[in-house]
């Protein structure tokens, strides 16, 4: 036994030095300011109350909360759908729907995101096919729809593959089980089916809300230079403005949010799984 | 000082290109002096002609290696940190900092033939008096690109860049996405200097600016604003005078309008770091950029103005690719007109107010 946890050290050593340290760095940047003459620098809390007291700041926050969670309800409605298709399939049907879903994620996210921008500009696709049907005010580029629909198109895999995951891994007979008990499709589904899936759902969505909700460069891209979520407030202290330790602030607290906004969900999945027992 | 890719392919520079290279093909390699040497180039991205690169490498045997940059600060980083290049193409006030810093060093005059040929303007301005650190590649103007039938110009003339906060116009406008410019049009219509650090002067630029977003329902933007305009979206917007000249040229609707108030004189100019490998052969392609055929190939196929006063008359005279097009020539003689200067503490400063007004426009809308 103890061999095998010797096995352990490199990645605790990797674990220590790639993800524990940048984190304190990170921490203790938003806790301090650069000193005077005679200390190097000075702790503060200053860059936490400026975040809280600007009504800016927590409107920023706010959108990007909601648009995250847009994104994700969005991927689940439709990806689960996919995903029930996929795992009513034969194996080697699934596996080569499997290799059609991740295919698109081998190309760069910001490549495919670009991709949009000719997509859904003025005399794009979408606005010449919208004309055709009638529709005459089409601006889309630059908007709120255009991060949506550049939100869903690049997470909606992750929500897909988690989610067949989970219904390839469930026991068939039980659904045998539940038809010869008389249950009827619907029922099968609600009270078998999609219970057994939830963990499958619970990964996707955190697949998807956390990258959503600080995701910065599909924003920039699609939604234009005034069009600011929170990963373009925290990307613009660092690389503009050059506020470090103002910058490390907001990501402290956005990882803050993200911790408290997993533990809810794994606490609801948790109570779920006990009543359902 | 932005960049873009130019459509424009003037036949008489593939003309004199295919010249070029007919008489440099027949000399053989060891003949050219520079055979076998290598010149680093930093300039920003699409920013020169179509065979420049070429035609210097028929001419003087040396191979060019260019990397591209997107701002001077990105540029900045690079340098301090030791990277050696041999020519850096910087604007205004970046050049002042590199000289302050001794990140540059003095050109030698004797190895120079190219100084009789710039414009009057863009000579001994006020980052570089003597032209003791850098020779001139691009230079311009900062201003407001507007469409004719849609924008009264007796509007301009009165309001200058006030016509963006005029609701006349609201939806119908872009500004564009660089702290410096943007600040440099508020505090210029406040009446202010562009390189002002009084913080009064600077909060009320802030609240100029912070009025615009706020009722104009404005986009800002980057390099869209060059196509965008070119098919006439909106009415009017805030640009670099190359790239005015370029919407023009496309678009004969388009108009370009300086305000009396004064604007961003700006020039980018070509340098010679201290860590430079090869001085010598850097001072040659300095030479090469201003000569006359490759300044033409250059000036016509980025759009912005030749510091060459012989080109930049050809190329706007009767004939010439940018022909009619006042965007063209940079306005020399208005006292209001200024040329920015380096000043880090204000530079962080109008970095954060201007943060501040791209988060309340994107609150507003």
């Amino acid at each position: 036994m103890k061999k095998f946890t010797q096995l352990a050290v490199p990645y605790i050593v990797w674990s220590v030095l790639m993800l524990l340290l940048p984190m304190l760095i990170v921490f203790f940047y938003s806790i301090t300011d650069s000193g005077n003459g005679i200390t190097i620098f000075s702790l503060t809390f200053k860059h936490y109350i400026k975040f809280f007291t600007d009504k800016d700041f927590l409107i920023v926050l706010w959108r990007s909360l909601k648009i995250a969670f847009k994104t994700t309800v969005a991927c689940i409605l439709l990806g689960y759908p996919i995903a029930y298709f996929i795992a009513g399939n034969s194996d080697k049907v699934r596996n080569t729907l499997v290799l059609v879903i991740t295919i698109p994620t081998w190309i760069n996210m910001l490549v495919r995101t670009y991709a949009w921008i000719g997509i859904l500009t003025e005399g794009g696709l979408v606005s010449m096919v919208l004309h055709a049907l009638g529709f005459k005010d089409t601006e889309l580029l630059y908007t709120e729809t255009a991060v949506l629909i550049g939100m869903v198109y690049n997470f909606l895999p992750f929500m897909i593959l988690q989610i067949n995951t989970s219904l390839c891994k469930m026991d068939r007979s039980l659904l045998e089980a539940s038809n010869d008990l008389g249950a009827d499709n619907v029922q099968t589904f609600m009270r078998i089916t999609f219970p057994l899936s939830l963990p499958g759902v619970v990964s996707g969505i955190s697949l998807v809300f956390l990258p959503a909700v600080s995701s910065f460069f599909i924003p920039k891209l699609l939604g234009g230079g005034q069009y600011f979520l929170i990963g373009n407030v925290i990307e613009n202290q660092f690389i503009t403005v050059g506020e470090w330790n103002f910058g490390s602030a907001i990501s402290v607290i956005m990882a803050v949010l993200m911790m408290l906004s997993m533990y809810l969900v794994r606490y609801i999945e948790a109570r779920n799984s006990q009543v359902a027992d | 000082m932005k960049k873009f890719v130019g459509a424009v392919i003037a036949v008489s520079v593939l003309v004199s290109a295919f010249a070029l290279t007919g008489c440099g093909g027949g000399a053989k390699t060891e003949d050219k002096p520079y055979a076998g040497q290598t010149l680093h180039i930093y300039n920003w991205g699409e920013y020169t002609g179509e065979n420049t690169i070429s035609d210097f490498e028929n001419l003087t045997g040396a191979t060019i290696v260019m990397d591209e940059f997107d701002s001077n600060e990105q540029m900045y980083i690079k340098v301090a940190n030791g990277d050696s290049y041999d020519i850096l193409v910087p604007s205004d006030y970046m050049i002042e900092r590199l000289i302050q810093e001794e990140l540059i060093q003095p050109l030698d005059k004797s190895k120079l033939n190219c100084l009789d040929l710039l414009a009057d303007g863009v000579k001994n301005l006020p980052f570089d008096p003597d032209n003791t650190y850098s020779v001139p590649y691009f230079w311009g103007t900062v201003g407001i690109v507007y469409d004719k039938n849609k924008v009264d110009i007796a509007d301009l003339e009165k309001e200058g860049f006030g016509i963006f906060a005029d609701e006349k116009y609201k939806g119908d406008i872009y500004l564009y996405d660089s702290e410096r410019d943007s600040f440099m049009m508020a505090l210029k219509q406040l009446g202010y200097s562009m390189n002002t650090d009084k913080e009064d002067e600077l909060n009320a630029a802030y609240e100029f600016l912070l009025n615009i977003v706020n009722t104009m329902n404005a986009e800002i933007v980057t390099d869209e604003i060059i196509d965008n305009m070119a098919q006439g979206r909106k009415a009017l917007g805030l640009i670099y005078s190359g790239d005015a000249t370029y919407v023009m040229a496309e678009n004969e609707d388009m108009g370009y309008f300086l305000p009396e108030s004064g604007t961003n004189l700006w020039t980018d100019a070509m340098v010679i770091p201290k860590n430079a490998e090869n001085a010598e052969l850097a001072h040659e392609f300095i030479n090469f950029a201003l000569s006359h055929d490759a300044a033409i190939d250059t000036s016509s196929y980025v759009g912005y103005t030749s510091p060459n006063k012989e080109v930049m008359a050809e190329l706007s005279g009767e004939g010439g690719d940018f022909e009619g097009i006042d965007a063209y020539i940079p306005r020399d003689n208005n006292a209001n007109d200024e040329v920015f200067e380096y000043n880090e503490d204000t530079r962080k400063v109008i970095s954060e107010l201007w943060s501040k007004v791209k988060i309340a426009a994107s609150n507003a809308g």
